[in-house]
Parts: structure tokens; sequence; C-alpha cells
């Protein structure tokens, strides 16, 4: 396993093409544990192809990835699942499970431990319910354990998220625009939560993010993207304005129109993901 | 093409197309040999039936109860052994559960289960387990896994791909990710489908006494053939009774898992 010298996750020469369309080329990149690397970039600049390289949903064009020395994407289902369990993801939209309790969307986070037929008659052990229990405490929905997640508000149901991520324990926690559907006064709230929980593990965290000045006080570092290069990568306090309009203000030169390449990403990355769980999983 | 030019053209679309269902209706009714003048004609023996219908003879109450109670349990053991075997069906025939040529294949078997008319499953049942309730159960259950079976791989296909592979990215297994990630999603339909089966069953499983399967459908074909109206009155009344009950407990039913 990862000592505190060999890094958590390693891009070798990585790029990504979707058709002609480069989304992602990078030389070499090292995340090292306990990291909270904020992503900085706009739609389209390829901080979702990133995350989606270190949970193993998609492949490289060229070069290698590593998470804890493993490729995410290599093997039979079995492998690729052990690796990818070591990477928590939560989505922007919390993609919680409806029609559950809160406490059985966290409960889903220690699946990978508990042996397969109890946990299909929902039978977990009293140590998983122990975790969940503080867990639902430390992300402060202690008392709505029992709530349908459609009953939460958007500031909750984040928290729900974060929750079944933590109950996961994985090594690496990916954070896709936490804040992004939350009102500013939560936004706050949420990254303060995030980074706590997170530090208190020592686990390594990686957010994509559009607010550099809101994660000036959360990063140990800052990852600026560009139309899939990296145009930053330093502590945040060597970010400046001018790093800031490279990383904002950069357009596509050719391409499909629409400025920015917005969701651009989003267009052409289901093509290349693995399909849903069928075939994939 | 001018706006009103391809506005003139789908009104033409639509005319002709009206046509062509016109002329399939005609050839549907000489096809049925639809006649006017016999419905017409028969209005008297219809009236003759009905009249006979009263007073109803409740000297066949306990009988016909009896026999509509054993209907029910053909309907409820029928359709909950096809919901335990078209639930796995439906999961193997969901192109985003299992590989898509898997899937089509279980498809195309479900397809292929109901293709066959009850009336013959039952007399195939009948005739090789025997007369009584079982072999109508069975057929009944036989009949209703094609359709479950299909609309269940239907509706869980149409379920969130993202919250299924946020599920199956904690590192769950297979299992575990169609159980905690992929049901719970379809679970609203899942019920209403199967009590809306349910109440189609309990109306099939009426009829499968005509041969030999049980239930109710026995004394339906003795007293109507034996012009007995008046125990036939008590039979209707049953039946529309326990449809009404059907129909209001599974109204609930779906009602409390949305």
């Amino acid at each position: 396993m990862a000592s505190a010298a060999t890094p958590v996750i390693r891009f070798s020469e990585v790029q990504v093409l979707f058709g002609k369309t480069r989304a992602l080329d990078l030389e070499d990149l090292e995340i090292f544990p306990g990291e909270r690397v904020f992503v900085l970039g706009h739609s389209g600049s390829g901080k979702t192809t990133l995350s989606k390289l270190i949970k193993g949903r998609l492949k490289p064009s060229t070069g290698f990835v590593r998470v804890l020395g493993q490729d995410p994407a290599a093997g039979n289902r079995r492998r690729r699942r052990r690796v990818q369990r070591q990477v928590a993801m939560i989505d922007q939209a919390f993609l919680l499970v409806p029609r559950m309790s809160v406490v059985g969307n966290v409960l889903t986070g220690s699946l990978s431990r508990v042996g397969t037929f109890s946990s299909l008659l929902g039978w977990y052990p009293a140590e998983e319910w122990r975790k969940a229990e503080e867990i639902l405490e430390e992300v402060g929905l202690k008392g709505l354990g029992h709530r349908r997640v459609e009953t939460l508000s958007g500031g909750q149901r984040q928290r729900a998220a974060i929750a079944r991520a933590l109950m996961q324990e994985a090594k690496v926690v990916v954070a896709d625009e936490p804040t992004s559907s939350l009102d500013p006064e939560l936004a706050e709230d949420v990254l303060d939560l995030l980074v706590e929980c997170v530090a208190r593990r020592g686990v390594t965290l990686l957010v994509n993010f559009h607010q550099p000045e809101l994660a000036r006080g959360y990063a140990s570092r800052f990852l600026g993207l560009a139309d899939g290069r990296v145009v930053y990568d330093g502590p945040p306090r060597g970010f400046t304005e001018a790093h800031g309009a490279k990383v904002y203000r950069s357009t596509r030169a050719s391409g499909p129109p629409g400025e920015g390449g917005g969701g651009r990403e989003d267009d052409f990355a289901p093509k290349l993901d693995t399909p849903a769980f069928g075939s994939g999983l | 093409m001018t706006l009103r030019r391809s506005w003139t053209l789908r009104l033409l679309a639509q005319a002709c197309s009206w046509l062509v269902a016109s002329l399939l209706v005609i050839l549907a009714l000489r096809g049925a040999e639809f006649d006017l003048g016999a419905l017409v004609r028969s209005g008297p023996r219809f009236a003759e039936f009905f009249s006979r219908l009263v007073p109803p003879d409740g000297s066949v109450t306990t009988l016909v109860l009896r026999s509509t109670w054993e209907t029910l349990m053909i309907a409820v053991g029928g359709t909950a052994l096809a919901t335990l075997i078209g639930l796995p069906m439906g999961f193997l025939a969901a192109s985003n559960v299992v590989p898509p040529g898997l899937a089509h294949a279980t498809k195309f078997f479900l397809g292929f289960l109901r293709s066959i008319p009850l009336i013959v499953v039952a007399i195939l049942f009948v005739t090789a387990v025997g007369l009584g309730p079982f072999p109508g159960a069975l057929a009944i259950a036989f009949h209703s896994i094609g359709m479950l079976g299909k609309f269940y791989a239907e509706e869980f296909e149409t379920a969130d791909k993202g919250i299924v592979e946020a599920v199956a990215g904690t590192g769950a297994g297979w299992l575990q990710t169609v159980r905690w990630g992929l049901f719970p999603q379809s679970v609203p339909q899942v019920v209403a489908f199967t009590v809306y089966r349910l109440e189609m069953n309990f109306r099939d499983a009426a009829v499968l006494g005509l041969v030999g399967a049980g239930g109710i459908g026995y004394y339906i074909q003795l007293y109507v053939r034996g012009f007995q109206y008046e125990k036939v009155a008590v039979l209707l009344l049953v039946i529309i009774v326990v449809v009404a009950i059907l129909d209001q407990l599974t109204y609930w039913a779906r009602r409390w898992v949305r």
C-alpha cells in the first residue's frame, strides 16, 4: 500500500481523445496522500474526464493511470471493483437512491464489506450500523436517518451524499462541483464539512470546482485546467489573477459551435463510457 | 419548403392515415361477420335473459361463495408464483442489468409465453396434472410470467443510470447493485403491474372452470347452459362485488408504495 512518499494517483503521458477532440492531455501528474486538490476550470476543460479516469470509468487513449499503484480500468470486474471502491465519488446531482431512507443510502457505502446474501436482505452487521450512525452525526444529519431522501433539502442531500462516500472508507474522495446546486451560504458549510471529514481520515481529496477565491481556504493544491491541459499546478497562494484568466477565459479555437465548449464533455462522454453496469460491471 | 406547404402535406398525410385505419376497421367488421340486424333482432332474447335473472336464487349462495373463494385463491396463488418467477426473468430481460444479447433472448422467450392463449395453457395443465384448482393456478402463473416479466424489464430499464452507477461505484457487487441501486427505483411500478395483473387474473380464473381447472367457471357453464338464470344472477353479483373489492385493494396498494 501507499506510503507517504508514493503517490496515491499517478497520471503518465495521459491523453484522452473523443473523436478528434482532445479532452485531456497531461504529462506527468502525481497526487500524494492527504492532499486536497481543487481542480479548477470551466465546463469542458477536462475536469470531469479527469475524475472519470480516476474512477476507472474511462480508459485513456494513450498513457496510463494508476490509483494506489493499480490501473482502475484494467482487469476483470472483480479486480476493477477492488480498485474502484478505494475511490468514493460525490456527484453534483448527489445520485442518492430515491424511495430509500437516509441511513439506507449511507449503509449502501458499506456494501463491499458486507456479505452478499445478508446485504440482499438488508441485514447489515452491528458494526456497520454503528459506523453509519456516527457518520450521520458527523455530517449533521443526526435524527434524520429514517427520513426518505426525497424529503430532504438540497443541503441535507449533499450531506447524505458525503455520508455515503465516507461510509465507503475509500482512500480517495472525488467531489464533482459539490456546491453547484446549493445556495452561496450553504456552499461554505458544505466545504467546511467535506474538508474536515476528509482531513480527520487523512484521505486524499479531489474537488472539481469553479470558484478559486472560495477554494483558497480549503485547498492544499490548485490544479488549473484549460482545454484539457494543465495551466497551473501549485499551492493556492501562487494562483494569481493571470492564472485565473487563463483558466476561465480560454476557449477552443476549433470544434463545434457553442462558446467555451460548455457541456462538451457531456456530449461526448456517454458514448465512450462503460455502459451502465450491465456489461461493464 | 414553405410553412404553408408543409402544413398542407401534414394534413394530407393525416387524411391518408385516417383512410387506411377506416379500411382496416371495415375489413375487421366483415371478418367478424358483423351484422347490426342480427343484434337488433336478438333484443327480445336479451330482455328475456335479464328478466329471468330476478329474483336471484339465494339457495346457491354458499356454493357460489365457496367456488368464488377458490377462484380468488387460484388468482392470488398464480399471481404470486408468476411474480416470484417474473422478477428474476425481468432482471434477465433488462438490457441495463445483463448483456443485451441475453436480455433480447429472455424478452423473446417471454414473448413466446405470452403468445400462448390462456385456455390452451389451462387445457394442457389439466391434461397433465388432472382436474382441479391446482392446474388452474399453474396455468394462470405460466400465462402471467410473460407479461409481468416484460413489464418488469421495461421498468428496470427506465431506472436512473447515474444512481445505479453511484451504487456500483461504492464497490457493491452486481446483485447488491441491482438490489439497492436499481430495484428501489422500480418498486412502485412493480407493485402497480403486479396488482393490476392480479385483477386480470381473477377474471381470467373465473372462466378456467370451463375446462375443468377449478373455481367458479364450472358453475358458470353449468347454470348458463342449463338456463338457470336466477342462479347465474347470484354468480354475477358475487363476481361484481369481488372485482370491486379487488379494485379498491389494489388502488390502496398502489397508493401505499408511491
